[in-house]
């Protein structure tokens, strides 16, 4: 699988007269996952709430699916097929499980000519999907407030590899999870890909990178500054290019 | 605790109005005088009418994680611009309409028209210019409660027409049709908030805002329209209110907004957002209706009236943190 996903072309963003983004440049293949590293304040987060529909770029254009994508809101990035992970977690705490699992897409049923919410049939989904993802819950009908920050997390995850889409963005998914939980997310990972699902991760920790991903992509102070194989690399010679340091021995560079 | 306990505990607590009504009608039964009869109990009902109406539309916003502090005002306006156009003495305008019942559609269309109206401003100056909903609609019940000033010049209308003060006259089982509509809102709306998409999506933003907003959920057009809908239904609040007192004042209604304000609290509605549902209200407000008619079947001054319902307010506050820190323990 070789078809380009998502193109980003000279991407930039300002703040007033900050520049967050400084022109990034780079694609996503179907079925690829890219790591997205670089130091705080380097302009990963910003990077993806523009892809994920949260900001809107000052300049520069993005191609999803072979059609220029130009999202106003989440709700067109997910239209499109675009779902995304947030590092602060996006669940309600005063609902439940399924409530959550369910947010912004609920199913009715008819009632009369109404349309309620069809509580049973989500339930049945929401189980389902936990049971094959392996996340056990007591209860799909207790409140997210009375769950652990390990449990919200498979919930946010579950949720993103049911809805699928064709590209998913992971910001700092597993800042709140244990050693086998966070292992058993890698996996998720990486049989979501499997499926033909691009994946953008961003993560500060370097084992989980080399280990998930197909190519590690570093933005430092808002541009691309490098673009290697995972495969290729090494620790490193990543570290050296999040630093700033000389790049030339960072590993052989992706066309892209 | 098991989990039995558990659920138990937290079914008290979700419910915790119904049981607090429920001990306090059993107390006043006990001990006040002439309280334990089927008329006091119709009584508390038809005085709940139009309190619970107007609670149903703030209790909603606050769900939703905002404020509405105009719902008292534009009751009064409703109620002031029913009198004007169908009341036959003061500054009644006694609008002729024939066949004449077509004044009842007109009249709540008119005060509707105008609740929804002042409620969509409200919405949008909270989610686009960004205000914050308590000094919006602070200023909303300054300046509606001045127009209904400056539209009756201070004079009052009376003598509705027949045709819509029907309403408060003709009973069935005891109650006014009013009474009905009331507790047909409650229903209604009560559905509306659990069993529906956008009641689902309401208490998903006042939850969190923007994880709503994340999940593809239009959270401005939702907000909105529960501005709208709160102004709407503080209308027809107010519409009720002009039929049972024949007319309105320019001063009608003045306090409701406190009472409102406690019947939601009370009925578990927390001011954090996000918790709590229409149902409850009703039990709030039917909860303040029974202390009121304690009050006056013990004789006691009307000032105790107000000193027991701030007290009641303040009460309800505390109930409200109480039961968060309750529930955060149960965590």
């Amino acid at each position: 699988m070789t078809e380009t996903l998502l193109e980003l072309d000279d991407i930039r963003m300002n703040f007033g007269a900050v520049q967050a983004l400084k022109g990034i440049s780079f694609t996503v293949k179907r079925g690829e996952v890219i790591a997205l590293l670089g130091d705080n304040g380097a302009g990963k987060s910003t990077l993806v709430k523009i892809i994920s529909g949260g900001l809107t770029q000052t300049s520069g254009r993005m191609t999803f699916d072979g059609e220029p994508y130009a999202p106003r809101s989440p709700s067109e990035a997910k239209a499109q097929g675009i779902e995304t992970v947030y590092q602060d977690l996006s669940l309600c705490t005063n609902v439940d499980v399924v409530a959550n699992f369910f947010m912004g897409r609920e199913l009715t049923r008819n009632f009369l000519g109404l349309k309620l919410l069809d509580e049973r049939a989500m339930e049945e989904h929401t189980a389902r999907a936990m049971r094959e993802a392996g996340t056990r819950i007591p209860s799909l009908r207790t409140n997210v407030e009375h769950l652990s920050g390990g449990q919200r997390q498979a919930i946010e995850l579950n949720r993103f590899v049911h809805w699928g889409g064709k590209l998913v963005l992971l910001d700092e998914p597993f800042a709140a999870l244990g050693v086998e939980q966070t292992r058993r997310g890698l996996e998720m990972i990486r049989r979501v890909a499997a499926q033909g699902i691009g994946v953008i991760i961003i993560t500060h920790i370097m084992q989980q990178a080399l280990e998930v991903a197909d190519r590690i992509v570093v933005i430092r102070q808002g541009v691309v500054a490098g673009d290697v194989r995972a495969r290729e690399t090494s620790a490193d010679s990543v570290i050296a290019m999040i630093t700033g340091q000389s790049a030339a021995e960072a590993g052989q560079a992706v066309d892209a | 605790m098991s989990p039995g306990q558990r659920r138990t505990l937290e079914f008290v607590l979700d419910n915790l109005v119904w049981f607090i009504l429920v001990i306090v009608l059993a107390i006043f039964s006990a001990f006040v005088p002439n309280y334990f009869q089927p008329q006091i109990f119709i009584n508390i009902i038809e005085q709940s009418t139009v309190l619970g109406v107007m609670s149903i539309g703030l209790a909603i916003v606050i769900i939703a994680g905002h404020m509405d502090l105009s719902v008292e005002s534009v009751a009064a306006l409703s109620a002031m611009v029913t009198g004007i156009l169908f009341a036959s003495a003061g500054i009644g305008q006694d609008l002729p309409l024939s066949p004449a019942w077509l004044k009842v559609p007109v009249s709540i269309i008119a005060g509707l028209a105008v609740g929804g109206l002042i409620g969509w401003l409200n919405g949008i100056l909270v989610v686009k210019v960004k205000l914050d909903a308590f000094i919006v609609t602070l200023a909303a019940f300054i300046w509606v409660r001045g127009t209904v000033v400056a539209l009756s010049g201070g004079r009052s209308a009376q003598s509705l027409a027949p045709e819509i003060r029907w309403f408060a006259i003709q009973r069935v089982f005891g109650l006014p049709l009013s009474a009905y509509i009331a507790i047909l809102c409650f229903v209604v709306f009560s559905v509306m908030m659990m069993k529906t998409r956008f009641g689902r999506h309401l208490k998903l933003i006042g939850g969190n805002e923007t994880a709503a907003f994340r999940a593809g959920i239009k959270v401005n057009r939702v907000l909105v329209t529960a501005f709208i809908m709160s102004g709407m239904i503080a209308a027809l609040a107010g519409w009720l209110l002009a039929i049972r007192t024949s007319g309105a004042t320019a001063n009608l209604g003045i306090g409701m907004l406190f009472q409102a304000f406690a019947a939601v609290v009370i009925g578990g509605v927390s001011l954090k957002g996000g918790i709590g549902g229409v149902p409850g209200v009703y039990a709030g407000v039917l909860l303040l209706s029974s202390i009121n008619t304690a009050i006056n079947l013990l004789h006691l001054p009307a000032e105790y009236t107000q000193v027991i319902q701030g007290l009641l307010v303040l009460a309800a506050v505390l109930l409200d943190t109480m039961k968060h820190s309750i529930r955060k323990r149960l965590a």
